[in-house]
């Protein structure tokens, strides 16, 4: 095998990845053959797909067009981002026009026919998958485009999903296929280690490499199981690390009381272990009680109580539950093992149900002690509870039927549990799941 | 206007305001509103009253706007601090700021704008920001916010402006908006290195999004993806308010785009605490002379925490309040506290003027107080009323100084008191000063009961609150009560300082001690008893130093709460200061079922007209409008309605003369016209509908009145 001195130096600003660099390098149109027409990477997120990619074509030299389809939401913006790019067309800031104006395949396949010095050039479409949502003529033009342009274009496509996905009736092109692996332990410890130099300069005080590498498979630990995502490891590995050095920063020990920081470290990565994905800082309170930090009206607190009650209550039920009954019924044991049903089958856990809006105010009315007039701010509660999406519209309806109108409740029992309980209510009263408890 | 409106066929026309291009035209626009207000001025301009409406409005608003900046300037000052230092070192996330704001959306409007033009200021030009109507669709998005961003025109190139507008809409994708940012930046920066570089260092692009939740969660995951892919070349910034809490971000967001983001919380006041500020600041500033009475204060605080929570909404309230106050006549012109300003407006006074004031309630009371002649005086001469009146408007303007000072002492003295039996907050104070006397009520009594329990360490810091409230005061009018008042607080609070509490207690100790072990105990019953015995004695035995001290403090203040706090009532000519009018309710809490039902029930409650007069509600007039008629034909139906029968019964009222059966057959068209059109008019209202369970039946959908 051919060892190039790109190559070597890929393999060292990129580490853990030598087959796969040696694989795509094979796979890119070298010096004379003919090339491949199109090839396809796969591969989790955050597994060096595109780095390995662009800084191979940036070495080498290829003539390249790098393009995010997250950010063709039409067809055109693709069309004219490529020939822009492979054009190496300059807007002009007062009056910025395209290349060229390319509404449709046909159109750009003629105005690819006319850039000159295509030959060998290499076409990468990252986020692959957005393909499948765009028109379907575009994957299968793609994979033949050096038989549509008689150019010998190579497409590299990008993506988080087996090709295997992409199959439909027109599909009859499989391109080569270049699969990335997640990283593992030692591989990962290996690339956060490259992390050295920034942390270094933001840390205050002075340490080496190994110190660092220590705290990073104390780190990974406790977080290899939860997440094998780099950036978000590197990111929580940074979030953790300043906090990892508080007690040397402070002089309660030293860099190398090892002990002494684990302990001081291990509660504080398993409360982040919590947040993992969630990017809040772990001291912030209010992540705790939703509905303690969402301040509401008195009586759109009690609208919100009536609508989780009709979602989660069945209209035959609420006659037994709303209506005062005079007499107490005595409940004996087997009536209440009669109605106790498995957990599966509980309202509460089977989702809102939609209710009518008149039945929301009949609840609401049974509910609140007091009488309130039935008056316009009321009733703008009702919207502004849907806006804020603790209510949603349950119908799309065609907005014709001011009556038809639909909701149901978005909140989750313990919210709904707290809010209740602001108000002074016991909403497990009024659940017919709870009731016969 | 009108010419632009004229035309053949009915339709919609569509009057461009100047919103949208607000910045460019900024100058104009400040213009007009002058004129306008001009214009409204002239309906009442002449009216003394409406001068001195306008004038408190206008110092109300400057207050409100005022408080406004200062409540937010820390959250604010915060902000614009991330907002400039987020890109300092390299991101490979788009830095966030989650601002909870809390549920009032239109009363974040001020909040945001403010924050938009504080970072224009100080940080950056470019600050856009996104309303969820625009933002339907990742393209309309996409495009919305580049075009702001482009269009947006800076100082220096105003000119160029007309050019910048020219780009269409279909056009603007992230690469023009790239192109554009280098043009300004990057090239300029390399073109002219050492002139511009320090001046021109990149600046951020701020993009706002004030109401989160409204948008589509599936284009602001695809928006936060595409510029995630830019942020390397473009530094943007994002600012999403919050209405509820984070976990809206964290429900709405998946993990991939979470990863994309680098959040910062950052929290707003409640609109409470907010209510409170504008409150005590603005509203019970000791130089706004108009006030809320008892009852329509209640009222609105009671909409306040009930219904909407919405600070803007209170704020309107009060100045209709105000509105309506000053609109019922001249004589709340006088509403001033300034005395000469009270001259001269009563100078000015009309014939007409003082008779409005005499039509004032408390008027009444005065005459009913006063001698033969002075009645007679009081009645006739206008000379003599208006000396009575200039009287008694020095005794409630400084009734009214004096009043909210003293409220804010008691406050300081009842506000952390176990279970707050007067409230914790100024304004739970002011409900209940303004609508009795405060002094006289249970609660104060039990207040001051808890005070006197008070220990040193709880007493001491009060005390030199209200010292340190009054005393900047008294400077003002020296001399008088009020400084005397002042001075005995100083000295109590000296005297209670010097006071050394350890040797007190060793001295009660030493008493108690004493008699407990010195009789000999026969049984628990007697012991108890023995106890009781000391407890009484202790409440009849003398006071020690401490408590007397304490008591003598209390007293003190107790007299000067009883002299200042009294019920505003009590005043003759209040009204001109006071507003209680709670019948404003129906004004200010709609109610439309009502409304309508009203309408349609009794058209004579708003067309006024002599012929529709009815004394029953179930009386059915043919002079009444259809609609009406056909109304209150539906209210006897049951749930479906034959319209043969309705028809038939319509017809018997509107249509006297032929009453035999022969001739109901035939209906007169003109007649049946009018009863389809009365129909189709209560179908449009939501009264009834098409049924398809009977054949010429409507199904009704309203019950009751």
């Amino acid at each position: 095998m051919a060892t190039d001195p790109v190559v070597l130096s890929l393999k060292q600003s990129l580490p853990c990845r030598d087959s796969q660099i040696d694989q795509l390098y094979n796979l890119l149109p070298g010096k004379d053959d003919i090339s491949i027409p199109s090839v396809y990477i796969c591969g989790a997120a955050s597994t060096g797909k595109s780095a390995v990619v662009t800084s191979m074509l940036h070495k080498l030299e290829i003539k390249h067009a790098i393009v995010n389809l997250v950010e063709c939401y039409t067809s055109k913006i693709l069309f004219e981002n490529i020939l822009n790019k492979f054009s190496d067309h300059t807007f002009d800031p007062t009056n910025p026009l395209p290349y060229a104006k390319c509404d449709n395949l046909m159109d750009f396949i003629s105005h690819l026919k006319g850039i000159n010095g295509l030959d060998k050039s290499v076409l990468v479409l990252d986020k692959a998958e957005e393909l499948r949502h765009m028109d379907a003529n575009l994957l299968p033009a793609f994979l033949r485009i050096t038989e549509l342009t008689n150019l010998n274009i190579t497409v590299i496509l990008i993506s988080d999903i087996v090709f295997e996905k992409y199959y439909n009736k027109s599909t009859d092109v499989e391109p080569l296929k270049v699969y990335f692996p997640q990283y593992n332990k030692d591989e990962l410890l290996e690339i956060l280690t490259l992390d050295f130099d920034y942390v270094k300069s933001e840390a205050a005080i002075d340490f080496d490499v190994d110190f660092y590498k220590n705290y990073l498979s104390l780190f990974l630990s406790v977080f290899y199981r939860a997440c094998r995502d780099l950036c978000e490891l590197r990111y929580m590995s940074r979030v953790n690390f300043t906090k990892y050095l508080q007690p040397v920063v402070q002089k309660q020990c030293s860099v190398s009381d090892s002990m002494v920081l684990w302990r001081n470290i291990a509660p504080v990565l398993k409360n982040s272990l919590e947040v993992l994905y969630l990017r809040v800082d772990v001291t912030s309170d209010q992540m705790n009680n939703a509905a303690h930090s969402l301040e509401l009206p008195y009586y759109a607190k009690y609208l919100l109580v009536a609508a989780y009650l009709a979602s989660y209550n069945s209209t035959k039920d609420d006659k037994k539950i709303f209506v005062r009954n005079t007499g107490k019924k005595s409940k004996s044991v087997r009536e209440i093992k009669a109605k106790s049903k498995v957990s599966e089958q509980l309202n509460t856990q089977l989702g809102p149900k939609p209710f009518t809006f008149d039945r929301l105010l009949a609840i609401f009315y049974a509910i609140l002690e007091e009488k309130v007039g039935f008056n316009n701010n009321l009733l703008v509660q009702v919207s502004s509870l849907v806006e804020l999406r603790l209510l949603v519209l349950s119908t799309v309806g065609d907005g014709t039927s001011l009556d038809g109108q639909k909701y149901k409740c978005n909140v989750s029992f313990d919210f709904i549990h707290s809010t209740a309980k602001t108000i002074g209510f016991n909403i497990k009263k009024y659940l017919s799941d709870f009731r016969h408890l | 206007m009108d010419e632009e409106t004229t035309s053949v066929s009915k339709g919609v026309f569509i009057f461009n305001n100047n919103t949208i291009k607000r910045s460019s035209h900024g100058k104009k626009r400040k213009k007009q509103t002058t004129e306008t207000t001009k214009d409204d001025n002239g309906i009442f301009a002449s009216n003394l009253w409406y001068q001195q409406y306008a004038n408190l409005k206008t110092i109300l608003e400057e207050n409100i706007t005022e408080l406004n900046d200062n409540m937010f300037s820390s959250v604010l000052s915060q902000l614009v601090e991330f907002v400039g230092n987020c890109h300092n070192t390299t991101v490979e996330e788009i830095p966030t700021a989650a601002l909870l704001t809390g549920i009032n959306m239109p009363d974040h409007g001020a909040q945001f704008s403010s924050l938009i033009n504080q970072i224009k200021q100080t940080e950056t030009p470019h600050v856009v920001c996104l309303q969820s109507q625009d933002c339907t669709h990742i393209k309309n998005m996409m495009e919305n916010m580049i075009s702001k961003f482009i269009n947006y025109d800076s100082p220096l190139e105003d000119e160029d402006e007309d050019d910048h507008r020219n780009i269409k809409k279909n056009q603007l994708n992230l690469p023009v908006l790239q192109c554009w940012y280098n043009n300004l930046y990057v090239e300029k920066s390399s073109s002219s290195p050492i002139k511009q570089q320090t001046k021109n260092s990149q600046k951020v692009l701020v993009v706002i999004i004030p109401d989160f939740e409204s948008f589509s969660t599936i284009v602001l995951q695809k928006f936060i993806l595409i510029i995630s892919s830019y942020i390397e070349v473009l530094p943007f910034v994002f600012i999403f308010g919050v209405a509820t809490s984070l976990n809206t971000l964290h429900t709405s967001l998946s993990y991939q785009i979470m990863s994309k983001i680098n959040i910062r919380v950052f929290k707003s006041q409640p609109s409470i605490v907010y209510l409170d500020k504008v409150l005590e600041n603005a509203f019970f500033d000791t130089n706004f002379p108009f006030h809320l009475g008892g009852k329509v204060f209640n009222l609105f605080v009671d909409l306040f925490l009930f219904y909407d929570l919405s600070v803007n909404n209170f704020i309107t309230n009060i100045k209709y309040a105000m509105a309506e106050h000053f609109c019922s006549g001249n004589t709340m012109s006088l509403c001033t506290l300034s005395i000469s300003e009270a001259r001269e407006m009563i100078e000015m006074f009309s014939h007409n003027d003082f008779e409005n004031a005499r039509h004032l309630l408390s008027f009444r009371k005065l005459v009913e107080d006063q001698t033969y002649e002075n009645r007679i005086k009081l009645l006739t001469d206008d000379d003599y009323l208006k000396e009575v009146l200039m009287q008694h408007l020095k005794k409630i303007q400084k009734y009214l100084r004096r009043f909210h000072l003293f409220l804010k002492l008691l406050h300081v003295l009842v506000n952390d008191l176990p279970k707050a039996p007067l409230g914790k907050k100024i304004r739970e104070l002011y409900a209940i000063a303004v609508s009795k006397d405060i002094t006289k009520s249970d609660e104060y009594r039990q207040c001051f009961q808890l005070l006197g329990f008070l220990s040193k360490t709880e007493l001491l810091p009060k005390i030199s609150t209200i010292i340190n409230i009054l005393s900047p005061r008294v400077k003002r009018f020296e001399n008088n009560k009020i400084a005397d008042f002042l001075n005995k607080l100083k000295q109590d609070l000296k005297d209670l300082n010097d006071f050394n509490m350890n040797e007190l207690q060793d001295a009660v100790e030493e008493i108690e001690c004493e008699e407990l072990v010195d009789e000999t105990m026969d049984s628990r019953k007697q012991f108890k008893e023995k106890l009781l015995g000391l407890t009484k004695q202790k409440a009849t035995r003398q006071l020690n130093k401490y408590e007397q001290l304490r008591k003598d403090v209390l007293d003190l203040l107790t007299n000067a709460f009883e002299e200042y706090l009294v019920e505003p009532k009590s005043f003759y000519f209040h009204e001109i200061f006071f507003f209680d009018d709670v019948s404003i309710q129906n004004n200010i809490v709609g109610s439309h079922r009502s409304a309508i039902h009203n309408a349609l029930n009794d058209p004579q409650y708003y067309l006024q007209c002599s012929c529709c007069e009815i004394y029953t509600s179930s009386t059915i007039l043919r002079t009444m409008p259809d609609i009406c008629v056909a109304y209150k034909l539906h209210l006897e139906c049951g749930k479906m309605i034959n319209l043969y029968d309705w028809l038939q019964a319509f017809l018997s009222i509107i249509d006297h003369s032929d009453c035999d059966d022969e001739s109901r057959r035939y209906v007169k068209p003109e007649l049946q016209a009018r009863f389809t059109q009365a129909v189709a008019e209560l179908e449009y209202l939501g009264f009834i509908k098409n049924s398809k369970r009977k054949a010429d039946h409507v199904a009704r959908l309203t019950w009751g009145g």
